[in-house]
C-alpha cells in the first residue's frame, strides 16, 4: 500500500513537472522542471525498490540538466521568457498525436493481463546481482555501450568545431 | 497489481507529453527535452516490468542502464548539432533549418 502511495506521488510529480516544461516561457524554469520531472522518476524507481537505478537516475539527471540549462541560456533567443515568444508550431496536430500516443499506451496498460505479480524483492542482493549480470551475461552489451559513448564524444566534438568554408 | 498499473499509466502519460513536446516545439533544445520526457516514460515502464513481473531477470535493469546511456548520448549529439547550427546560422530554430529540403 505504502509503495503504491509513494509511486503515485512521485508519478504525479513527474507528470506535473513534465507539463511545466512545455508551458513555461522561461528556459531556465523549463530546464529545472525537466530536472524535477526526471528526479521524480528516480523517486519512483526508489519507491519500486530499484535503489541502484533510482540513485543513478537522480545523479545523472542533476548533472545533465545543469548542463542543459547552460546550453538553453546560450542558444535561446529569449531565455528569460520575458518577451513571451511563441516557440511552438503545428500545436493541434501535436496535441492529437500526444493524446493518441498516451491513450494507446494506457489502453495496453489497463487491458493487458500481466500475469502473477512478485510481491517482494531483495534490495540488499540487487547491486550484487546486477554487477554479476553486467560482468557476465551482459558484458558485451556493456562494453558496446562504453565504446559507443567514446565514439559519440569524438563525433559530437567534431560536429561542434567543424570548419566551414566561409571561415 | 495496483502499483504496476499505476507505474505503467505514469509511463504512458509521460510518453504522450514528451511526444507532444517533441512535435510542437520549434527550438532544437526544446525538441530534445521532449525526447527526454518520452525516454523517461519508457524507463518507468521498464523498471515496473522488472520489479513486478521478472525481478529475477537482471537484464531488465540492464535495459534501463542502456536507455540512460541513450539519453545521455542523444543530449550530446543534439547539443553538438545545436552548437554547429548556431555557429553557422546564429539560431537553433528548426523552422529555419530547411537547407536540405528539396
Amino acid at each position: 500500500m505504502l509503495q503504491a502511495i509513494f509511486t503515485a506521488f512521485f508519478g504525479l510529480a513527474a507528470i506535473w513537472f513534465a507539463v511545466v516544461v512545455f508551458r513555461t516561457h522561461s528556459m531556465v524554469r523549463s530546464a529545472l522542471a525537466l530536472l524535477f520531472s526526471q528526479a521524480a522518476i528516480g523517486g519512483m524507481f526508489l519507491a519500486m525498490q530499484t535503489e541502484f537505478l533510482g540513485v543513478l537516475q537522480i545523479m545523472m539527471m542533476a548533472t545533465e540538466m545543469a548542463i542543459m540549462t547552460i546550453f538553453m541560456v546560450m542558444y535561446m533567443m529569449d531565455p528569460g521568457g520575458l518577451g513571451a515568444m511563441e516557440m511552438t508550431h503545428q500545436k493541434r496536430a501535436s496535441q492529437v498525436a500526444g493524446a493518441l500516443g498516451a491513450l494507446a499506451a494506457l489502453a495496453v496498460a489497463f487491458f493487458t493481463s500481466w500475469g502473477p505479480i512478485t510481491p517482494e524483492v531483495r534490495p540488499a542482493q540487487q547491486v550484487h546481482d546486477l554487477g554479476i549480470e553486467i560482468m557476465e551475461r551482459s558484458m558485451l552489451i556493456f562494453e558496446t555501450a562504453g565504446v559507443t559513448i567514446l565514439t559519440v564524444m569524438v563525433a559530437a566534438t567534431a560536429i561542434a568545431i567543424m570548419r566551414r568554408d566561409e571561415e | 497489481m495496483t502499483t504496476l498499473i499505476l507505474a505503467l499509466a505514469v509511463g504512458a502519460v509521460l510518453f504522450g507529453i514528451g511526444l507532444y513536446g517533441a512535435l510542437s516545439q520549434t527550438n532544437l533544445v526544446m525538441i530534445l527535452m521532449g525526447v527526454e520526457v518520452m525516454l523517461g516514460g519508457a524507463m518507468v515502464n521498464l523498471v515496473a516490468f522488472w520489479r513486478f513481473l521478472h525481478p529475477e531477470a537482471y537484464s531488465g535493469q540492464m535495459f534501463v542502464l542502456i536507455v540512460m546511456t541513450v539519453m545521455a548520448l542523444e543530449m550530446a549529439v543534439g547539443f553538438s548539432i545545436a552548437t554547429g547550427r548556431f555557429r553557422a546560422k546564429g539560431s537553433v530554430e528548426m523552422e529555419e533549418a530547411q537547407d536540405l529540403k528539396g
